[in-house]
């Protein structure tokens, strides 16, 4: 027995000749294969989707050149000449990421820069929580609420034609990149050593001086993560996206205008999947684009987790820094003549892209504040600064503010007795809501009841079984990666897999275990948080005291890690309450009279009724708002549920 | 220290039995409305595809249920192809198609059998207020084109004008792209929504909009065009001088059996063909 204290953590216990002969050691053995099994699963998921996009998506390039798929201009797939370009849609979907970045990184990182430097801590528990709220609010509240107030409000505001364009997608994906942008920016903020600070400070530095040359340097490589994980959500989003650009498969013209339609990767497969005819060219090529999609995100999340790696070998090495980002770049920004050739670099693209009059506007905008900011003294300095940075709060504030009250003033009506507890009427304008409440309580319940103990079990493997190896090392990113997969293609994979090649036809099942597919990776993140936050002591303890390693885990390990797991699992409760890509082609229907009684019974649900109320059907204004108010009060409710939760915990555990 | 890890612990408990109690009162729905209706009496009937039909089926399907307890209909959208392959796979036991089937189709799938529930006719929609009243097929096709761009080319006002259309895999473009635009392509700058709702929706708040659906969608919220001085409306298809008008659809494997067929014999019923003019459709029986 005493021999599993020393191959505690390693992964030697099955090589162990000693310990196989204890009592108990199959039994051991074993559950440390289930726990092996679970956490492949992530690994063999994202290895499945890829496969199956791959299947029903190569066709396409028999028929079609590749060159041609991926730089054809016209994307008419049911023309008597059809065109499969698709660089309207991938263009469209760079568009409108970029704007989104744009408006969300500085709001991102001035709020992260408040969270962790300037506030105090009863306001900082009170502003983080709101920040996470928007992450909590589903994307297709916010479709319906770009749909019937932003595109109305663009249009009159501008002027123009129609409201629906790249900046209203724009500017939904900002508010949803947001909380993820905010969390690892403060995360990042908040590894910087104290030391610095106090050293700066020491020196004479005043806050902002700190702030600006020396915390936010030092954080550069996370926050650069933070904004990478912010393009990655921004390009998977396919709800709100579609519902507010347009769907026009044109390249903006000029290419700088923002008021102009355009349409994403992510918007063509949500508004044409569901009606395509399986197996022909177009249902292939829609695969394709869902493949391009699919390569895009892996290649933005791997390289968020390549600096997130730096990030973490820097830490824990002590000195080490990460070159790419400390040294080349800015040994080559200290360089006078190397810095004069990128600004000329920069000015000629920009004169390429805008032309030579707007170009000189942003120049002289630039110059001038250059020149202001000479000018001011440090305390001036510091005063726009934090200035600027509670302003961006307020922006986000107000983001938050504006939607929470469209939709609670215009939903309440809406809700009485009958709307809660009845079966819809007239496409959904009359009757209530109830089979939909239902329904998304299965759908997400079978989803957390099959993700849960894979999800724990992954954790427990990665964390209580094994050394950091080749093998985590790859189960790991295989769940950032799939954490990073968009939901639409989730949805694409349950339909070609489970609906289609598995036969499950529309149904519960199916999208329980899409659904569970996607919140996999939140519960094994969260999960091994918990675990990791259980001190080594406790285990050794136990160990020692001749407990097995299993009696270990699950006796000691388990209970305080308890509460970390479940904030985990009703975060992703919430998260799949809210989705509607996973589901709309794999488990949903509008309407239907009885409740589901067998997995393979259709459902209705929350999210799905609200897409079809606001975009199928005209007159159904106060019941589309109902639906938005309990379909936010239940996720919103389940988020405030994990922040007490969280909250509590860290206030009362102290090891 | 005990005294507070006590009470969290507590409130883990107390957590986990809130989400058990949720899954719990989910789970006993499903047991109450099981045990009230024994699952061997209900008689499932799945009804799907194009948005077009959508709305006959599901009213239909209301007042069918209505004289029926037993039977439980569901409807859902995705439009035709959707519709005519989900019958087709076996998916769905009835698939709406506002359009015939293609000849790939019924290569793929021999036994569809049609059963033509109603008759519509396509209309042009613009915003509310705008003074157009009535276009031409050839302006119509020019305004889709992209040719005219501004209403004040067809005797409007000075006002740029947004393209709304359907999206590629919709029947009625199909239908629209036959009988009015000739096959030629629309113009690339057209918005596309993936229903007649939807574009409905986006002709209403879009002054300069114009958009085509259905003639089931059209209500005071938006205007119907007249094309050639004929206005859209059930008679002027029913009497054939409206251009734009097909046949709506529903397919059946093989010929209709049990429900699948009392439930076609009802929409054709003089009932249900009351249902169909209710909706805005041209009855057929």
């Amino acid at each position: 027995m005493t021999n599993q204290t020393i191959d505690y953590h390693g992964d030697q216990v099955s090589g162990i000749a000693s310990s196989m002969g204890a009592r108990g050691s199959l039994k051991e053995r074993s559950i440390r294969y289930v726990w092996l099994i679970t956490a492949l699963v992530g690994i063999v998921a994202l290895f499945f989707i890829f496969v199956f996009l791959l299947k029903d998506g190569f066709p396409i390039f028999l028929d079609i050149p590749v060159t041609e798929f991926l730089f054809g201009t016209s994307w008419n797939p049911t023309s008597v000449n059809p065109g499969y370009g698709t660089m309207p849609l991938w263009v469209g979907t760079i568009l409108v990421t970029i704007g989104a970045i744009l408006i969300a990184a500085p709001l991102g990182i001035a709020s992260a820069i408040f969270i962790s430097e300037m506030a105090s801590y009863r306001v900082r528990s009170i502003v983080k929580p709101v920040v996470e709220l928007l992450a909590g609010i589903p994307s297709v509240v916010y479709g319906f609420f770009g749909l019937i107030v932003l595109t109305d409000f663009l249009r009159v505001f501008f002027n123009i034609p129609s409201g629906e364009c790249w900046l209203a997608g724009s500017i939904l994906l900002a508010v949803m990149a947001l909380p993820t942008i905010v969390s690892v920016a403060e995360d990042a903020i908040n590894a910087v050593p104290k030391e610095y600070r106090e050293g700066s400070f020491g020196l004479g530095a005043n806050k902002w001086q700190t702030i600006s040359k020396i915390v936010l340097p030092a954080a550069i490589s996370g926050i650069t993560a933070a904004i990478i994980l912010g393009i990655g959500r921004a390009v998977g989003e396919t709800m709100a996206v579609m519902m507010v650009t347009g769907n026009a498969a044109i390249i903006p013209d000029p290419i700088y205008n923002m008021l102009s339609p355009v349409r994403t990767l992510t918007g063509t497969l949500g508004i044409e999947i569901g009606e395509v005819a399986v197996g022909s060219t177009h249902y292939h090529a829609l695969f394709g684009v869902a493949l391009l999609l699919l390569l895009i995100t892996l290649f933005i999340n791997l390289f968020a987790i390549y600096i997130m790696n730096k990030l973490k070998s820097r830490q824990s090495g002590g000195g080490k820094t990460s070159r790419f980002f400390q040294w080349n770049l800015r040994d080559l920004w200290e360089k006078k003549t190397i810095r004069h050739i990128l600004l000329l670099a920069v000015f000629i693209v920009m004169v390429l892209i805008f032309g030579i009059v707007i170009s000189c506007i942003i120049c002289a905008i630039c110059g001038f504040l250059w020149f202001v900011d000479s000018r001011l003294n440090s305390q001036q300095k510091e005063k726009t600064a934090f200035i600027l940075i509670i302003a961006a709060l307020l922006v986000v504030f107000f983001a938050l503010a504006v939607i929470l009250y469209d939709i609670i003033i215009n939903g309440l009506p809406a809700i009485n007795w009958e709307f809660l507890t009845g079966s819809p009427k007239d496409l959904g304008r009359e009757g209530g809501i109830f089979p939909a409440i239902i329904g998304t309580l299965y759908l997400v319940g079978g989803a957390i009841m099959i993700a849960l103990p894979i999800g724990i079990g992954s954790a427990i493997y990665l964390i209580e079984y094994t050394k950091e190896n080749l093998l985590t090392k790859i189960i790991r990113t295989g769940v950032d990666l799939l954490n990073g997969t968009p939901s639409i293609v989730f949805g694409l994979f349950g339909f070609t897999f489970l609906v289609l090649y598995l036969d499950y036809g529309v149904c519960m099942l199916a999208g329980q275990i899409t659904l569970a597919l996607m919140i996999l990776p939140t519960i094994i993140r969260t999960t091994e948080e918990a675990l990791r936050s259980v001190p080594d002591s406790l285990r050794e303890g136990s160990l020692a005291m001749g407990a097995t390693k299993w009696q270990t885990i699950y006796r000691v390990v388990l209970p305080p890690a308890a509460s970390g797991i479940l904030t985990g699992a009703i975060l992703s409760i919430g998260r799949a309450a809210g989705e509607t890509a996973p589901i709309m082609f794999t488990a949903v229907v509008f309407s239907q009279r009885f409740l589901p009684d067998s997995v393979f019974d259709p459902v209705m649900a929350l999210p799905y009724h609200l897409f079809v109320l606001s975009t199928n059907v005209p007159g159904s204004t106060t019941n589309q708002y109902g639906t938005a108010l309990v379909l936010i009060t239940l996720v919103i409710g389940l988020y405030l549920i994990a922040i007490i939760i969280r909250n509590h915990f860290h206030k009362h555990t102290r090891w | 220290m005990n005294s507070e890890k006590k009470s969290s612990s507590g409130i883990i408990a107390a957590g986990i039995v809130a989400v058990f109690a949720l899954i719990v009162v989910a789970a006993c729905f499903s047991g109450c409305t099981g045990n009230s209706q024994s699952p061997a009496e209900i008689q499932t009937l799945s009804v799907s595809g194009s948005t077009t039909v959508l709305p006959i089926a599901e009213a239909c399907g209301e007042a069918y249920m209505v004289a029926h307890k037993d039977a439980d209909i569901q409807v859902s959208g995705g439009g035709s192809s959707a519709g005519v392959q989900a019958v087709g796979e076996g998916t769905a036991d009835i698939g709406m198609a506002s359009r015939d089937l293609k000849s790939s189709e019924s290569e793929t799938y021999p036994g569809l059998e049609q059963h033509v529930v109603a008759k519509d006719g396509i209309a042009v929609i613009v915003y509310k207020t705008n003074p157009v009243s009535g276009l031409s097929t050839e302006q119509v096709k020019a305004i889709y084109k992209g040719e005219i761009t501004n209403w004040k080319d067809v005797g409007g006002d000075e006002m740029e004008i947004v393209l709304v259309g359907r999206d590629s895999a919709s029947g009625t473009r199909e239908f629209f792209y036959e009988k009015v635009m000739g096959k030629e392509d629309f113009a690339a700058t057209q918005l596309e929504k993936n229903s007649n709702g939807a574009v409905k929706q986006t002709v209403e708040q879009t002054p300069g909009a114009i958009g085509y659906v259905s003639m089931g969608y059209l209500d005071n919220t938006i205007k119907g065009l007249k094309m050639y001085n004929i206005e859209a409306n059930v008679a002027n298809v029913l009497n054939g001088s409206y251009p734009v008008a097909r046949s709506l659809n529903m397919f059946t494997n093989g010929p209709a059996t049990g429900l699948a067929k009392e439930y076609l014999d009802f929409i054709l019923s003089a009932d249900g063909q009351a249902i169909v003019t209710e909706e805005g459709y041209v009855t057929v029986a």
